[in-house]
C-alpha cells in the first residue's frame, strides 16, 4: 500500500513537471477553430477611380463579369459583384510612391487587362490576376489605349496597347498584345508636352499641348497610321484664348467611332467640342441652372468602337447637377444637343453601358436610380433608393460620386441593373435594380491613425466605480447603494432573458458569447482617422460592420491632414490636427461632444513620451521637459536619424526582474525614459542604434551595423527592458547576406539577486546618477524583411509578451513568442537543467517563422503600415489591429487564455464527466460501505 | 510598379547589361501537382547589393522573368502564401563575351561563400526550375478527446490502481495459504498504522469529546498517544 503510494506520488511529480515543461516551451499558434472567427479582414483595394474602374468579362465565352479597378493607391483588382469579395488584387506601387496618373483598360472579348502606371506597362490576366508581360518605357506615362481596329487586318487573338509616354523623348508605342513586345514607336519632335492618346478604328490620334507666348494652352493633334507608325497628319486647334490650362479640357475621348476633345472656359460658360481629325470646332453655351457656379463639367461616353457615337456631358455645381446628351453625326463631323436631363438637387454620378451598339446612361442621384437610352429621353427603368445603407454623420448626406453600371436591356425596359457607387462616406456600393447588395469600406484603406476606446456604457460602469474608489467610504458606500437600485430596473429584462441565457450557455461555448455586457473587454471600439478627414469606427467584438462614420474635416484637394487620435477619457475619442481645433466625440455613437481642444502645433511630430516632448529640427532631435528644452541629440556628419521609439507610456511591468530556474533573480532595467534611436550613414552603408535615456539625453547602450542595405525598411521597437530592430545586411566576412533581427535586454545587473549600482537606493534620479544596464544582446537571421515591429500589450503586463512583425514579402503579421528570441538563449552549448526550467533553448542563428506563428494564416494582409495594439479587460488578452491598406485584427493571448474558457473547453465532456462521477459514486458507495462494515469485523 | 522596383538605379543600367533570369516552378507532385493553383501574389525577390532589389510577380506559364541584372550577388527567394521554396544564391559575373549568370542553393544563417547544389549557369539568359520545399500549415489542431489518452492519463491511472487494490485485495488474501495469511496478519499487527494500539485505529477511534474534557492525561481511555 505505502509503496504505490509513494510510487503515486512519483507519477504525479512527473506528470506536473511534464506539464510545466510545456508551458514553458509554448507552441502559441493560430488554432484551427479560432483562425476565422477571432480574425477579421477587409481585403482593401482603395478608393477607386473613375476612369479606371468597369465591368468586364474576364472569361470571353462566359457572360459573368467582374468589377476590375485600379485604386487612388494603386492597387489592382478585380472584385466579384455578386459578393464584394476580392478576386485578385496587384498592388502596383509597394514602396508608397504617389504616382500622378495611372491607367486600366480592357478591351472588349479579352481575358487581359491592361495597367499603366509611372514607367510600366503591364497586362495582367483579367481571371486570376497574373501577370501576362511587362514593358517599361523610357519617359513617365501620359496614357495607355488599346488599339480596336476594324481594317479586318487584326487576327482574332490579344489586341495590341498604344502608349504615349513623356519626358526626354516623348514617344507613341504599339505594343504587342500577346508579347508585350513594341511593334513600333513613333518618336514626337518638338517640345510639346504630351497630353493624351485617342484612336478610333483607323487612326491613332497623340495629342499634345503646345503653350503659347501668352500662357494659353493649344492642342497639337498628330495623327499616326496605326499599321506602320508613320505619321499621316498634323494640325493645330485654334482653342488660343479659351483654354489657360489643361484642369479645363473636359474630356479625350478613345475608342469610340467618332473620338472628340471637349474643353470649357475658366469660368464654364461654354462647351467646345472638336471631333478629333476634323478641324471644326463647335461651341455650346452652358446655361445656368442655379445661383451657384458650375464645379465641373464630365463627360461620358461609350468605349467601343462600334457603339452608336453619343455622349453625355454632366454639370456638377455646388447644390444641384443636369446633364445633356449630344449626339456626333459621323457623316460631317457634326455634334448636335440631342436632350437634356433635368436638373437634379445634390450629387449626381453617371455611367454609361453599352450593349451591342445601343448606348445606355444610368444617373444616380441621392433618391433613385435611372437609365436612359442615348438615343432618347425617355426613361428605360426608374429605382427608388431610400439609403445606400452605409454609416453616415448624423444630418449628413450622402452623395454618391461616381458609378459604373451594367445594364441588361430587354425590348423597351431594363430588365436588370448593376450598379458599384463610390459614395462621400468613402464606402464603395453595389446596388443591383436599386437594391444593396453589398458595400466596401475603401475609406479604411487610407487610415492614418487609430486608436481603441471603451465603448460609453462600460466607460460609465469604469467611471462609477472610480468615484467610488475615490470618495470616503460613507459616501461611497450611499453611492454603491444608489448604483445597484438603480441596476434594480434591469431585473425584469434580465429575469425574463434568464432561461435563454441559461441554454444558451450550456450549448454554446463562453468564449464567443459576445452579445451580452462586455466583460472582457472584447469590444472596444476602434477609431480610424483616414486621409480623407473622416473618423470611422469599428466595433472589435463585431467587426462586420461599420459603427460609425462621420466627417471631421472639410479638406480641400491637395490639403494634407496629419490628425492625432487618443482616447483619455474612456468612452470619448480626441480627434487633433494641424487643420483645425480638435474635437471629442463619443466613442459608441460618433456625436461629438462640446469641449474644443487646441490646434497642435507645427513641425514634425515624433512619437512622445510622457513627459518628454520630442521634435526634430534640421535632422537633430530636440526633446524638450515641461517646455524647456533639456538636451538635443545631434547626429555625426552624414548621419540621418531613420526612427526613434520611446518605451510606450502604458507600459505595465508586473515584475521587476527575472526568475532564473534556481529560484535567483535577475533585475530588468526598468525606466520609463528610455528610447531606441537608429540612424543611417548612406555614404558608409552603417546603421548606428542607440538606447537613451530620454532624461538626460545620455546614451546607455549603442551598436553599429556595417554593410546595411539602407533602402530597405530598419524597423525597431522597445518595450519593458528589451529593444528589437530588424535590418538587411550584404555578405561579408562575418555576416551571411539577408536579413537580421537583433534583440537586446537591458538588465541592472547580470549577476542574480544583485541590483548593481542601484542596490541600496530606494529612488533614483537618470540625472543625477549615470547608472548603465548591462545589456545582452542576440542576433537572429530570419527569412525575409520586416517592415514594422509591435508588441503585444495586456492589462497589467503579466502575460509574456509577444513581438509582432508585418512582413511585407509574404503578406503577413507574425507573433514572435519572446521566449524564442531571448537574448538569454544559451550559445554553443545545450542549456542546463535550470535554463530549461526557465524554457530557454540552445541559440540557433536562423529563425524561421513558422507558419503557425502568423497571426493573419492563409488570409494576405497588403500593405500593412502600423499595427497598434491594446489590452483587454481581461489580463491573458491582447486586442490586435493592423491597418494600411488592409484592415485586420485579432485577439492574442501569448501566455495562452489563463483566465477565459477558451474553445478547447468542452461544456459536454465536462458535463458527462460530472455525470459519470456521480453515477460511480452511487455504484461504489454500497460497495465500499459493505467493505468497511467488512474490514471492522475482520480486524477489530 | 514593382516589377523593376525603380529603387535606385535599376534603370540607368538597362540596355547595356543582359543577363537575364527566368525562375519557373514545374509542376512537383505531390506537393504541388499544379503550379496554376499558386497564388496571383507569389512573387520573388531578387536581392543585390545596397540599393538593387528586384521584385517579379508570377506570370501566367508559372513564371518569374528578371530582365537586365547587373554584375552582382544576388539572394533569390520566393514568396508564396502557401509554399516555402528555399533560398538560392545568383551570381552575375563579367565574361569575355557578355555575363555569365549562375544559381546554387544557399542556407541561411551560414557563410555566403557555403553553396549548395548548383541549379544552373549560362552565358546571358538562364532558366531555372525551382521546386516548393514544403507547404504551409498555419493551424494548430486542439487534441480532441480520445478514449486511450484518457485510460493512459496517470490520474485514471492512479484510479484504477486504487480500484484494483479494494476489489482485489481481498480476493488475494482469500486465496491465500493459510500460513502466508498468518504471516500478513502478524505483520499488519506489529505494522504502526493497524491493530487497536496502531496510529490508524488510534486515529480512527480518537475520543474527541473526551479529550477536550482534559481526561486524556494518562488515564483508562483508548484516546491516549503518550502509551509508547
Amino acid at each position: 500500500m505505502r509503496a504505490s503510494n509513494r510510487a503515486n506520488a512519483h507519477i504525479m511529480l512527473s506528470t506536473l513537471l511534464t506539464a510545466a515543461s510545456l508551458f514553458l516551451v509554448p507552441a502559441l499558434a493560430v488554432f484551427a477553430d479560432e483562425a476565422w472567427n477571432v480574425d477579421y479582414h477587409f481585403a482593401l483595394l482603395g478608393a477607386p477611380k473613375e476612369e479606371t474602374s468597369f465591368f468586364h468579362q474576364p472569361n470571353p465565352s462566359s457572360r459573368a463579369s467582374l468589377i476590375y479597378t485600379l485604386s487612388e493607391q494603386h492597387a489592382l483588382g478585380a472584385v466579384n459583384p455578386r459578393d464584394g469579395s476580392l478576386v485578385w488584387r496587384q498592388l502596383l506601387s509597394s514602396d508608397g510612391v504617389a504616382y500622378r496618373t495611372s491607367f486600366l483598360r480592357a478591351g472588349e472579348g479579352q481575358d487581359v487587362v491592361i495597367s499603366g502606371i509611372g514607367h510600366e506597362v503591364a497586362a495582367w490576366s483579367a481571371a486570376d490576376g497574373r501577370l501576362v508581360w511587362t514593358l517599361s518605357t523610357d519617359g513617365p506615362l501620359e496614357d495607355v489605349e488599346i488599339l480596336e481596329l476594324s481594317d479586318g487586318k487584326e487576327t482574332a487573338g490579344a489586341k495590341d496597347a498604344v502608349a504615349l509616354s513623356s519626358g526626354a523623348n516623348p514617344t507613341v508605342q504599339r505594343i504587342d498584345g500577346a508579347s508585350g513586345a513594341v511593334k513600333w514607336q513613333f518618336n514626337i519632335d518638338g517640345s510639346d508636352a504630351p497630353y493624351q492618346l485617342s484612336a478610333s478604328s483607323t487612326q491613332i490620334f497623340a495629342i499634345l499641348l503646345h503653350k503659347t507666348i501668352l500662357g494659353y494652352v493649344k492642342l497639337r493633334v498628330v495623327v499616326l497610321d496605326p499599321v506602320t507608325g508613320h505619321k499621316v497628319d498634323e494640325y493645330s486647334l485654334n482653342s488660343e484664348n479659351e483654354l489657360s490650362t489643361t484642369e479645363n479640357i473636359v474630356s479625350v475621348g478613345a475608342n469610340s467611332a467618332s473620338p472628340m476633345i471637349a474643353w470649357t472656359d475658366s469660368l464654364y460658360t461654354t462647351l467646345k467640342v472638336n471631333v478629333v481629325g476634323t478641324k471644326s470646332i463647335q461651341s455650346f453655351d452652358i446655361a445656368a441652372h442655379d445661383d451657384s457656379p458650375i464645379e465641373h463639367v464630365k463627360v461620358h461616353a461609350p468605349y467601343h468602337v462600334n457603339s452608336l457615337s453619343h455622349f453625355l456631358v454632366h454639370y456638377q455645381t455646388a447644390a444641384s447637377h443636369w446633364a445633356d446628351v449630344f449626339h456626333i453625326n459621323l457623316k460631317n463631323g457634326k455634334v448636335e444637343k440631342a436632350y437634356s436631363l433635368p436638373k437634379l438637387a445634390g450629387r449626381g454620378a453617371f455611367s454609361t453601358s453599352t450593349s451591342d451598339a445601343n448606348v445606355y446612361f444610368t444617373r444616380v442621384t441621392r433618391d433613385e436610380i435611372t437609365t436612359v437610352s442615348s438615343a432618347s429621353h425617355g426613361v428605360l427603368g426608374r429605382w427608388s433608393l431610400n439609403t445606400f445603407g452605409v454609416a453616415a454623420g448624423i444630418g449628413e448626406q450622402v452623395e454618391p460620386i461616381h458609378a459604373a453600371s451594367e445594364v441588361s436591356v430587354k425590348g423597351d425596359t431594363v430588365s436588370a441593373i448593376r450598379t458599384t457607387i463610390l459614395l462621400s462616406t468613402g464606402d464603395w456600393v453595389m446596388l443591383r435594380d436599386g437594391k444593396g447588395i453589398w458595400n466596401r469600406p475603401e475609406m479604411l484603406a487610407s487610415t492614418m491613425v487609430v486608436t481603441f476606446a471603451l465603448p460609453a456604457d462600460a466607460a460609465t460602469l469604469v467611471q462609477q466605480l472610480e468615484v467610488e474608489a475615490h470618495s470616503n467610504p460613507v459616501a461611497a458606500y450611499i453611492h454603491r447603494v444608489q448604483r445597484h437600485l438603480s441596476d434594480l430596473q434591469r431585473l425584469p429584462s434580465i429575469i425574463v432573458s434568464l432561461p435563454q441565457q441559461i441554454v444558451k450557455g450550456f450549448l454554446g461555448t463562453s468564449a464567443d458569447d459576445l452579445t451580452a455586457s462586455d466583460t472582457f473587454g472584447f469590444r472596444q471600439i476602434i477609431v480610424c482617422a483616414t486621409r480623407g478627414g473622416r473618423l470611422v469606427a469599428l466595433d472589435a467584438g463585431s467587426p462586420d460592420k461599420i459603427v460609425w462614420n462621420v466627417n471631421v474635416a472639410d479638406l480641400q484637394p491637395g490639403q494634407s491632414r496629419e490628425p492625432f487620435l487618443a482616447s483619455r477619457i474612456a468612452g470619448v475619442v480626441e480627434v487633433s490636427s494641424r487643420a483645425g481645433a480638435g474635437i471629442q466625440y463619443n466613442a459608441t455613437n460618433g456625436q461629438p461632444l462640446a469641449e474644443r481642444l487646441p490646434v497642435v502645433p507645427e513641425g514634425p511630430q515624433v512619437p512622445s513620451s510622457q513627459v518628454v516632448l520630442y521634435t526634430m529640427h534640421d535632422g537633430t532631435l530636440e526633446a524638450s521637459f515641461n517646455r524647456t528644452p533639456a538636451w538635443a541629440f545631434t547626429p555625426m556628419h552624414g548621419e540621418r536619424i531613420i526612427d526613434m521609439v520611446p518605451r510606450p507610456v502604458n507600459d505595465p511591468v508586473a515584475s521587476i526582474g527575472k526568475v532564473l530556474g534556481d529560484r535567483r533573480v535577475l533585475y530588468k532595467y526598468l525606466d520609463s525614459n528610455i528610447a531606441l534611436l537608429v540612424t543611417a550613414q548612406d555614404s558608409m552603408g552603417t546603421a548606428n542604434v542607440y538606447v537613451l535615456s530620454t532624461v538626460s539625453g545620455a546614451i546607455i547602450y549603442s551598436n553599429v551595423h556595417t554593410g546595411v542595405d539602407l533602402t530597405i525598411p530598419i524597423a525597431s521597437i522597445m518595450s519593458e527592458n528589451w529593444f528589437a530592430y530588424s535590418f538587411t545586411n550584404e555578405a561579408s566576412d562575418e555576416a551571411s547576406k539577408g536579413h537580421q533581427l537583433v534583440v537586446g535586454e537591458l538588465f541592472e545587473s547580470l549577476v542574480p539577486d544583485d541590483r548593481g549600482m542601484m542596490g541600496a537606493t530606494t529612488n533614483f534620479s537618470g540625472m543625477q546618477t549615470a547608472t548603465e544596464p548591462f545589456a545582452l544582446t542576440q542576433t537572429y537571421q530570419i527569412p525575409e524583411v520586416i517592415s514594422k515591429l509591435a508588441v503585444t500589450r495586456t492589462r497589467q503586463g503579466i502575460t509574456s509578451r509577444q513581438l509582432l512583425a508585418v512582413l511585407p514579402d509574404s503578406n503577413g503579421i507574425v507573433g514572435i513568442p519572446y521566449g524564442a528570441v531571448d537574448p538569454r538563449r544559451p550559445v554553443n552549448r545545450d542549456p542546463t537543467k535550470d535554463e530549461q526550467a526557465e524554457g530557454l533553448v540552445r541559440y540557433t542563428a536562423v529563425l524561421e517563422f513558422d507558419p503557425k506563428w502568423f497571426l493573419n494564416h492563409q488570409r494576405e494582409i497588403v500593405g500593412v503600415k502600423n499595427v497598434f495594439t491594446s489590452p483587454a479587460l481581461i489580463e491573458s488578452t491582447s486586442l490586435v489591429f493592423a491597418y494600411g491598406l488592409d484592415i485586420f485584427g485579432t485577439r492574442l493571448s501569448p501566455s495562452f487564455s489563463f483566465d477565459i474558457l477558451g474553445k478547447d473547453f468542452n461544456k459536454l465532456q465536462m458535463l458527462a464527466t460530472v455525470a459519470a462521477l456521480a453515477v460511480a459514486t452511487f455504484i461504489v458507495a454500497p460497495l465500499v460501505m459493505r467493505k468497511q462494515v467488512d474490514q471492522r469485523w475482520r480486524f477489530l | 510598379m514593382l516589377l523593376l522596383t525603380p529603387l535606385v538605379f535599376a534603370t540607368l543600367t538597362s540596355i547595356a547589361s543582359a543577363a537575364r533570369l527566368t525562375v519557373s516552378i514545374p509542376s512537383s507532385p505531390p506537393l504541388l501537382p499544379n503550379p496554376g493553383s499558386l497564388a496571383p501574389s507569389t512573387h520573388a525577390i531578387l536581392l543585390g547589393p545596397p540599393g538593387t532589389r528586384y521584385s517579379a510577380p508570377l506570370r501566367r506559364d508559372n513564371t518569374f522573368a528578371f530582365p537586365d541584372l547587373e554584375e552582382a550577388s544576388y539572394l533569390l527567394t520566393i514568396q508564396s502564401r502557401d509554399y516555402f521554396f528555399p533560398p538560392l544564391r545568383v551570381d552575375v559575373t563579367k565574361a569575355a563575351d557578355g555575363q555569365t549568370i549562375a544559381a546554387w542553393q544557399t542556407f541561411r544563417g551560414n557563410e555566403w561563400s557555403n553553396k549548395g547544389p548548383q541549379y544552373g549557369s549560362a552565358k546571358g539568359t538562364l532558366n531555372i526550375q525551382v521546386s516548393p520545399s514544403s507547404q504551409k500549415d498555419f493551424y494548430q489542431h486542439r487534441g480532441g478527446f480520445d478514449i486511450m489518452s484518457f485510460v493512459k492519463s496517470p490520474m485514471i491511472l492512479m484510479g484504477l490502481v486504487s480500484v484494483v487494490f479494494i476489489f482485489g485485495m481481498p480476493y488475494i488474501m482469500d486465496n491465500m495459504d493459510p500460513e502466508m495469511k498468518e504471516e500478513m496478519a502478524e505483520m499488519q499487527k506489529k505494522g504502526p498504522l493497524s491493530g487497536s494500539n496502531g496510529a490508524a485505529s488510534q486515529i480512527q477511534n480518537f475520543d474527541m469529546a473526551g479529550w477536550l474534557a482534559g481526561k486524556g492525561s494518562g488515564a483508562e481511555s483508548g484516546g491516549t498517544v503518550k502509551k509508547r
